[in-house]
């Protein structure tokens, strides 16, 4: 039940003439879709406000399920359409549906370049550690030592810690939680949907049919209590450190500030100096 | 009050069981006992199950005095009085407690055990015990039901209520007040010394005030509901799963906390136990294929 008191229905957000979805069994990206909706729909945003710009991948085919106005770009490109879709038109709610490679490897230059703007977008990046649709090549994300195909020896790059990317370069809002936690998800969200700036949700989404089973991660089931395993959720932030528990990756907002929203900033700007050179 | 020591054959010991659960102080009161006993001139054996404070479990103890006594632990049925800290505590001793002229005293406040909350459906009931204190006291001879719990509460401290109920039992040892209280200041933390003073003479007070079977139901207890008789507020249908949609990943199974869905023949999620089902939606925030939905009832 939302703000409104309207029954949340998910198919009123779906174009249930193409489902099933392709994606795998067990892909954690169909959670994520989920929690995104149920977000939206508690903030009771009308659909035609709604402008989804996604880009090539698993996370870039959600858009498409997505009943409401869907932009599906070139890759690694969202953030960079959705400026100019928010520029041209602010009255838009636009959210990008992105992924790992999308937005870190490809479209890693936009994503800072879009924290430093602090433009009024909604940014999911589904994290699932690899180029699942591609067939499963390493990305910026993959943990060290797992396999991809081309990194048969295990990947021995570093990580990227997206969301502290995010905060070091000035998005407006940060926050990560595993689909696991629908309902935590969907709070993490619905706080980015809020807010006015750019916030930057990643989701720790699961490849079960290509990372997991390179990686003999077992079943969907197994991998997302792993994740569950390894995350350290805001609340728990001042409890004692568990033993046995070798990642303590964050999950909740990580970060918020209330730098000036780049759009309305730019406008009133742009006024003023028409003004004042007698432009107007 | 009868006094159960005068009532007693002087060969045999009284029997005092004190049961509660862990951390409301039933060690404490079986102290005082049995260090006053001593101090009496009386041989005390005292026997008891501790360690439960942590998990709110089960504690009891046994104080045996008398001229000799032999075995530490009280036979079923020949408790001369039974003080319960906890009431479904002092329902499961009831059997201990002598047939005819036992003293059951008792506090009527509830600590309802996990154990009493299994039913997870929205809306169940409670499996707390549902005998009301108007059915113990037509059961027993001599049943004194006192919500020592508040009473120490507004006295300033929910812990003095064992020593309430300590006062309470008092009246029915013929021992001296003041033997009492002095064992009582020898257990209670310095600082807890006036509530707890406070709380045995309510206890004492109380006794010599009413009878037996005087329960004023106003100060009593709220008993739990029957589970059968919880109107049950169901907002939503039975989950329904859509076979074209379900990718066969076996989350919704995995996580069920029922374990009320399975994998058919075909690999496909079906509700096998309904029944079981307590509409929690995990299934449906879990499936990443949309395939299980929970339709509103209205």
């Amino acid at each position: 039940m939302n703000e409104a008191g309207k029954q949340f229905n998910i198919r009123d957000y779906l174009r249930e003439y193409l489902f099933p979805h392709f994606l795998c069994p067990g892909c954690g990206h169909g959670i994520a879709l989920r929690a995104l909706l149920w977000a939206i729909d508690e903030l009771d945003i009308d659909k035609d406000r709604l402008a989804f710009v996604s880009g090539i991948g698993c996370s870039g085919r959600l858009g498409a399920y997505i009943d409401a106005n869907t932009f599906h770009v070139t890759h690694g490109r969202p953030l960079a359409f959705a400026t100019g879709l928010k520029l041209a038109r602010p009255d838009l709610e636009v959210i990008v549906i992105t992924g790992d490679g999308d937005c870190l490897a490809i479209g890693g230059n936009h994503l800072i370049h879009a924290c430093r703007r602090n433009l009024n977008i909604t940014c999911m990046m589904l994290n699932n550690e690899v180029y699942g649709m591609t067939g499963g090549q390493v990305s910026p994300t993959t943990s060290s030592e797992r396999y991809t195909t081309t990194t048969p020896y295990g990947n021995h790059e570093p990580v990227f810690d997206a969301c502290a990317l995010a905060e070091a370069a000035g998005a407006g809002m940060v926050g990560r939680e595993i689909t696991l936690q629908t309902p935590g998800l969907k709070d993490v969200l619905r706080q980015g949907l809020a807010h006015e700036g750019f916030s930057f949700i990643e989701v720790m989404s699961d490849c079960t049919e290509v990372f997991g089973r390179k990686n003999d991660l077992g079943s969907s089931a197994e991998m997302v209590l792993t994740q569950k395993a390894s995350v350290r959720p805001d609340f728990l932030e001042d409890a004692v450190d568990q033993p046995f528990r070798p990642h303590q990756i964050k999950t909740g907002v990580l970060a918020k500030n209330d730098r000036p929203e780049y759009a309305e900033s730019w406008r009133r700007h742009i006024e003023a100096m028409k003004r004042e050179r007698g432009h107007a | 009050m009868q006094s159960a020591l005068a009532m007693q054959p002087a060969e045999s010991p009284v029997n005092v069981l004190i049961v509660g659960v862990g951390g409301q102080g039933v060690i404490m009161v079986s102290k005082v006992l049995a260090t006053l006993c001593q101090r009496q001139g009386y041989q005390v054996k005292q026997s008891e199950v501790h360690g439960m404070a942590k998990r709110g479990g089960s504690v009891f103890s046994h104080v045996r005095f008398g001229e000799t006594v032999y075995s530490p632990t009280i036979p079923l049925g020949e408790a001369d009085v039974l003080v319960a800290l906890e009431w479904a505590e002092g329902l499961r001793w009831l059997s201990y407690l002598k047939p005819e002229s036992g003293i059951f005293i008792a506090d009527t406040q509830q600590i309802v055990p996990p154990f009493a909350c299994r039913d997870r459906k929205h809306g169940a009931g409670s499996g707390y015990a549902r005998e009301s204190v108007a059915d113990v006291i037509a059961q027993v001879a001599n049943c004194y039901a006192i919500n020592a719990g508040q009473i120490a509460h507004e006295l300033g401290n929910t812990k003095a209520g064992n020593t309430l109920l300590l006062g309470m039992m008092s009246t029915t040892l013929d021992f001296p007040a003041d033997d009492w209280r002095e064992a009582i200041r020898m257990f209670a933390p310095p600082k807890a010394i006036d509530i707890n003073m406070q709380a045995f003479d309510r206890g004492r007070d109380w006794v010599e005030t009413h009878n037996p079977a005087d329960f004023d139901p106003g100060q009593g207890i709220e008993m739990p509901i029957p589970v059968e008789e919880v109107a049950h507020e169901v907002e939503f249908e039975l989950p329904v799963i859509n076979r074209a949609w379900c990718k066969r990943c076996d989350i919704c199974v995995k996580f069920c906390p029922e374990r009320c869905l399975s994998l058919d023949e075909q690999q496909i999620a079906v509700l096998h136990a309904p029944e079981m089902c307590t509409l929690c939606r995990i299934c449906e925030r879990l499936c990443p294929d949309f395939a299980i939905e929970l339709k509103y009832r209205n």
